[in-house]
């Protein structure tokens, strides 16, 4: 037992970009791929972590003195830097016991379907990271992998629910049959909806608005590399930079943006095999059966006021991020914050005055969240080198996915040290989660008895 | 070389889900093609570029595009998923 952990220790020395491949190729060989294969599959994942820290110590060094400069110039303590939703998938999959959540969720996947618990099979294996990161954030309060486990386990019976409980809403908006959307964002909007509860009572807000050009016109200013431009400028500007440095930021800026998507995709490229080994496993085990397939979100991303309420967000989360008290992060690669408009979308069903609202009221939470998560995150980062960190630098995300429940049920041990805000958030978090799910049920019978009205 | 894209939010999971995927079954019926994840977000400068004949959305598309179109849903719950490859391998070919 001694040399086996002596032996485990050593591998976890060597940092994230060896060992969490050795894992991998082991993962991909349980699940018959050649040995070649699977070997260019770890590769691969090696230079996914590799890269990843490139671009992230890359946007760092541009982006730290900016922090430094506002602090000087505007006494604002920004410094904590918003690497963005790939940043924090990196920092999870380089936990060791990141590649157990696969048997898990799959295990608990089919004891529910054998059950009759739901009637959805969730396929989104990439989105095990979620899982992974609410585990770890669990971990390092508790050192206990059981606990870590278990509210993991939680979070994987919860997508399931919710996958059922959206299938009809999702599909009367989307017009794709048969899947419905996994991904734990869609938590969220259990706490937008007695807001828009309240919002639907005003007559002016519930008037329907013609988009359909509005999306090409301004889609432009969501481009990444336009985006991580106009940020860098803006960064540069408040930092007191002259016209010089400001481009020369606006750039850096846009590299950064555009360099974070290439870099990793290369980790889905990595997991492919093994997710699909799953997926055709699943298929063949519950084939004849009609379930929903559990997707992430982007089969939504047709629907054009995602995408304005996404372009809204931009500015409005930034000027939440300079006059919030309680936020220390200077948003940057998170801020495509689909987060926030997804639910805001599906709760409202695409209405755009409601969705504006709730995305104003819903903004700070994600900032707040982010400055609360963000040594948790960074502790890892550092423990498994996954991403280089200064002892006192911190990374975090602006667009933390279901902050709520990820802080509530993530940090809700801290009531064993006297901290209970945490369990509080979770209890509350709760509360709105079954008033939001009696809702989803009616809207499920209402769409069902449509579509029986449409055939009959 | 012909280029078919797959588009999703930010071109990182369910795009390269779905063009890993389609790669794999291509490599299995030894067609020819560069199948690339790209970011819904700039997809319409994307399909400037000449080489590509296809389009493989993920979403119900909300307008017309210069390209063939092909359902990428299909290569995500394995239903009608051979009926769109051969419709992409006949635009690759």
């Amino acid at each position: 037992m001694e040399l086996l952990s002596t032996i485990f220790q050593y591998f976890l020395d060597l940092g994230a970009a060896v060992f969490v491949p050795i894992i991998m190729i082991i993962a991909g060989l349980c699940v018959k791929m050649k040995l070649k294969d699977a070997i260019s599959a770890g590769i691969t994942l090696g230079v996914a972590f590799v890269g990843m820290n490139l671009v992230v110590g890359f946007m760092k060094d541009a982006i730290t003195p900016v922090a430094t400069g506002m602090l000087n110039s505007t006494g604002l303590q920004l410094d904590i830097v918003d690497g963005g939703w790939t940043t924090m998938a990196t920092i999870s999959w380089s936990w060791p016991y990141a590649f157990a959540i696969f048997p898990l969720q799959i295990g608990i996947n089919v004891l529910m379907l054998i059950f009759n618990k739901t009637k959805t099979f969730n396929a989104d294996l990439w989105n095990v990271w979620g899982k992974i990161f609410i585990a770890v954030i669990v971990i390092s309060l508790t050192n206990n992998i059981w606990i870590a486990l278990a509210i993991a386990s939680l979070q994987i019976i919860l997508e399931l629910r919710s996958g059922d409980l959206h299938q009809k809403t999702i599909q009367s908006m989307t017009g794709i049959p048969g899947v419905t959307c996994t991904h734990r964002t869609l938590f969220f909007g259990c706490i937008l909806y007695p807001f828009d509860c309240l919002l639907k009572k005003i007559p002016a807000l519930n008037k329907p608005i013609n988009i359909e050009t509005l999306r090409d016109k301004i889609g432009i200013f969501a481009e990444n590399h336009v985006l991580g431009f106009i940020l860098g400028c803006i960064f540069g500007v408040i930092a007191g930079y002259d016209v010089g440095g400001i481009l020369n930021l606006g750039i850096k800026c846009a590299c950064a943006l555009m360099l974070f998507p290439m870099v990793s995709k290369l980790f889905m490229q990595s997991l492919a095999p093994i997710s699909d080994a799953v997926s055709e496993f699943m298929q063949k085990k519950f084939a004849g059966r009609e379930l929903y397939v559990g997707l992430d979100w982007p089969f939504m991303g047709g629907i054009n006021e995602l995408w304005i309420a996404i372009i809204f967000i931009i500015p409005m989360i930034f000027i939440d991020a300079l006059i919030l008290p309680g936020n220390n992060m200077l948003p940057f690669a998170g801020i495509i914050n689909f987060s926030l408009a997804i639910p805001a979308l599906l709760v409202t069903r695409g209405n755009l005055p409601r969705m504006f609202i709730l995305c104003l009221i819903g903004a700070p939470v994600f900032l707040w969240v982010g400055t609360a998560i963000a040594p948790y995150m960074s502790e890892l980062a550092r423990a498994t080198g996954a991403i280089e960190l200064g002892v006192n630098e911190l990374i975090s995300n602006s667009c933390i996915n279901a902050p709520v429940f990820t802080y509530g049920f993530g940090q809700m041990f801290k009531a064993l040290t006297g901290d209970f805000v945490p369990l509080i958030v979770a209890g509350g978090w709760t509360a709105c989660w079954v008033f939001y799910s009696r809702y989803l049920k009616k809207e499920t019978a209402r769409l069902e008895a449509e579509e029986k009205a449409e055939t009959e | 070389m012909k280029k078919i894209v797959v588009a999703c939010g930010s071109g990182v999971a369910t795009s390269q889900t779905v063009a890993s995927k389609v790669i794999k079954l291509l490599k299995e019926r030894k067609v020819n093609g560069v199948i690339e994840a790209v970011d819904m977000k700039s997809l319409d400068r994307t399909l400037k570029d000449k080489d590509i004949v296809g389009y493989i959305a993920i979403t119900k598309p909300y307008k017309e595009y210069p390209v063939p179109v092909f359902n990428g849903i299909a290569f995500l719950t394995g239903m009608g998923m051979d009926k769109e490859l051969d419709k992409i391998i006949e635009v690759l070919k």
